[in-house]
């Protein structure tokens, strides 16, 4: 064998062999497997070290913390108030009557007490409210040995420290060569839609072992077709790609520049997606349109929309906006869930840049996470589109484990909407004037 | 590890005063840097990031009530332009449970305080009665979402809860006899009989450390 390499030095013949072998490694191990879709079951395996090691390293920091006779920190994950769900009305009226001297009147018109509800109220969601809480990472009951999202990291031991110091390097330096790969196929020229939709298959399974995710997918026949729209929930960027390593799926969005300009571009030269222009986002009439035209030409690929419209931490379903449930065409609801062990796969857009994301999602550990097919659903004769756009979200926060909330994802940026605000009022004030006008009328 | 020591003693110092749990003090403290984002004190504006209050319709009552430098020991009226995390907690003890462990006469106290924290809601302008105005100011923001009920069928409510609170306080009053207003006094009585302690506090979910068995 020494004959054949050109070097003299020994340690460049060893470099040279070593990467030969790393090459072929990739090759046999990484590659191949994403083009015909196998899988060795090595990352499964992966996953369940890590879970072993993961509860030896917390059991640790028990230990440690108890040494030091410390409070170890407990995230309380869901939020520190235990709110009951009585309603307005049973509560004001509980007081009441629990109220001096009521014996002659059974319905007062007004109660001192009553600014008492409101105002505990007004306290427990100052306290903890359930939609701000959905836009920063969730908080894990034990530790995955990523600082980032641990809060008792002083009390880590020398041990763990330099695992968790090789891990990173190892890490690093085989998704440089795989990243590398990644970038070479991206499609470039026409080709026909069969050669496309294994390319774009191929390239997103390459892409999933880059990000070493670990995916499962339930109840594939409900998988879309040719003709419906396809809604799922939305935690981060990452979703596209695992949806699309498993189906073919036609993609809408706005036109950007830079890298990722390029790569709309290129992707719609092999298969029709659905790229808008930032002015034409604003014209609903216009994105109906267009994702109607798409539709209801039965040969092209079903279209992917996320309508939560933003990043959510993947512990709720938020409202869907009602454009892509007013098209009329068939709806196959998908629920993603992240596995927050391992590695969390929410973006918080406000924090992070997609690069400082993407680094992060290459540096956790793995991202493993559920997909859920649920059976298609049209729109019923009697529901309209807002009706209806509730009726998935609550089929996909059912099925995903997920807590379905009627707020809208919006409120990330913006206020709440008057209308919303009214609606307490009108209740309490209700309450009150029906008795006003009882009274009047004896 | 010397910036955790001293932190752990400020919180048992909190502790001692506000008698919240130190797991519940740790929580709050996260609150309030979420609500401050990330800055030593709270003002007004930082409460308008809390979408679920905008559907209070007293909001604007709570918030003043975090300001108010009689709920904050700070003076006999006006407010406060900010607060630190010290007087917030200090307006939150106010809302916290009652201790099993306490006797009649400190259950007492408790009670007296927090039937002072309401009064001083509704005792706008901090001269120590509740008269008619502040009463029917109060009505009027409590329905003023409901865009169907007017101004004068809201006085005539507030009106008629007026009368029946001074027939409570002074019983029967002489024809030209003038109600000033309800006195600390005439709202305790008022309030007899509710047992408010047990209810005004906020429900905290039991959360024990979590035992590891093996």
């Amino acid at each position: 064998m020494f004959l054949l390499l050109p070097f003299d030095s020994l340690i460049v013949n060893l470099l040279g062999i070593s990467l030969t072998v790393l090459f072929t490694l990739l090759l046999v191990f990484i590659i191949v497997p994403a083009i015909f879709g196998v899988s060795f079951g090595i990352r499964k395996l992966y996953m369940k070290t890590l879970l072993k090691i993961f509860a030896w390293a917390t059991l640790r920091m028990e230990r440690g913390a108890k040494e030091k006779n410390h409070q170890l920190y407990k995230p309380y994950t869901n939020g520190i108030i235990a709110k009951d769900p009585t309603s307005l009305e049973e509560e004001i009226k509980e007081i009441r009557r629990s109220g001096s001297s009521r014996a002659l009147d059974n319905t007062p018109e007004f109660e001192l007490s009553d600014i008492f509800y409101f105002c505990r109220k007004g306290m427990e969601t100052i306290m903890d409210d359930e939609v701000t809480k959905r836009f920063s990472a969730e908080e894990l009951e034990s530790w995955n040995l990523l600082s980032r999202t641990n809060y008792n990291f002083q009390y880590i031991s020398l041990r763990l420290t330099v695992l968790w110091g090789i891990a990173l390097a190892f890490t690093g330096i085989s998704l440089l060569v795989v990243g590398t790969t990644v970038v070479g196929y991206l499609p470039n020229g026409r080709f026909k839609e069969f050669l496309s939709k294994h390319v774009h298959l191929m390239c997103y399974r390459i892409c999933v072992r880059a990000l070493t995710a670990i995916i499962t997918y339930h109840d594939r026949e409900n998988r879309p077709r040719n003709g419906g729209i396809c809604v799922a929930n939305h935690t981060s960027p990452i979703d596209v790609i695992i949806l699309a390593s498993d189906g073919y799926y036609a993609m809408v969005g706005q036109v950007h520049g830079g890298l990722m300009g390029v790569i709309q571009r290129a992707m719609v030269k092999a298969c029709p997606h659905v790229w808008f222009e930032r002015s034409e986002v604003k014209d609903r009439h216009l994105v109906a349109k267009r994702l109607t035209e798409h539709v209801q030409d039965k040969s092209k690929l079903p279209i992917l929309i996320f309508p939560e419209g933003t990043c959510i931490n993947n512990t709720s379903v938020m409202m869907f906006k009602k454009g892509s449930f007013e098209i009329g065409a068939t709806v196959y609801p998908v629920a993603i869930k992240y596995d927050p062990q391992f590695g969390d796969a929410f973006w918080n857009s406000s924090k992070y840049g997609m690069v400082t994301y993407l680094l992060r999602m290459m540096t956790s550990w793995a991202i493993v996470c559920s997909v859920w097919y649920l059976p298609p659903m049209t729109r019923e004769t009697d529901e309209d589109a807002v009706q209806f756009a509730n009726r998935v979200k609550s089929a996909i926060a059912r099925q995903g484990g997920l807590v379905d909330l009627l707020w809208d994802g919006g409120l990330k940026r913006e206020k709440v909407k008057d209308t919303f605000k009214e609606e307490q009022q009108k209740l309490y004030s209700k309450m009150i004037v029906g008795n006003h006008e009882d009274r009047s009328r004896s | 590890m010397g910036a955790a020591h001293s932190a752990s003693e400020e919180v048992r110092e909190l502790v001692g005063k506000t008698g919240f749990s130190s797991d519940q003090i740790e929580q709050l403290h996260r609150r309030f840097k979420q609500l401050s984002g990330d800055q030593p004190t709270i003002r007004k504006e930082n409460f308008n990031n809390v979408p679920d209050l905008e559907l209070n319709p007293i909001r604007s009552k709570i918030i003043r009530a975090f300001f108010d430098n009689r709920n904050l020991r700070k003076g006999s009226s006006g407010l406060a332009d900010e607060i630190n995390f010290e007087d917030f907690l200090t307006i939150m003890s106010y809302f916290r449970p009652i201790d099993t462990t306490m006797d009649e006469e400190q259950v007492q106290l408790c009670r007296k305080e927090k039937l002072r924290f309401l009064f001083h809601m509704y005792d706008s302008d901090s001269d120590g009665r509740i008269t008619l105005e502040e009463y029917r100011n109060v009505v009027e923001e409590l329905l003023s979402g409901n865009p169907h009920i007017e101004k004068e069928s809201a006085r005539s409510i507030a009106d008629g809860a007026m009368m029946e609170a001074a027939s409570v306080c002074v019983g029967q009053m002489e024809p030209d006899q003038v109600y000033e207003g309800i006195t600390f006094d005439d709202f305790l009585k008022i309030w007899q009989g509710i047992d408010i302690e047990t209810k005004m506090h906020v429900r905290f979910l039991n959360m024990e450390t979590i035992a590891l068995c093996h």
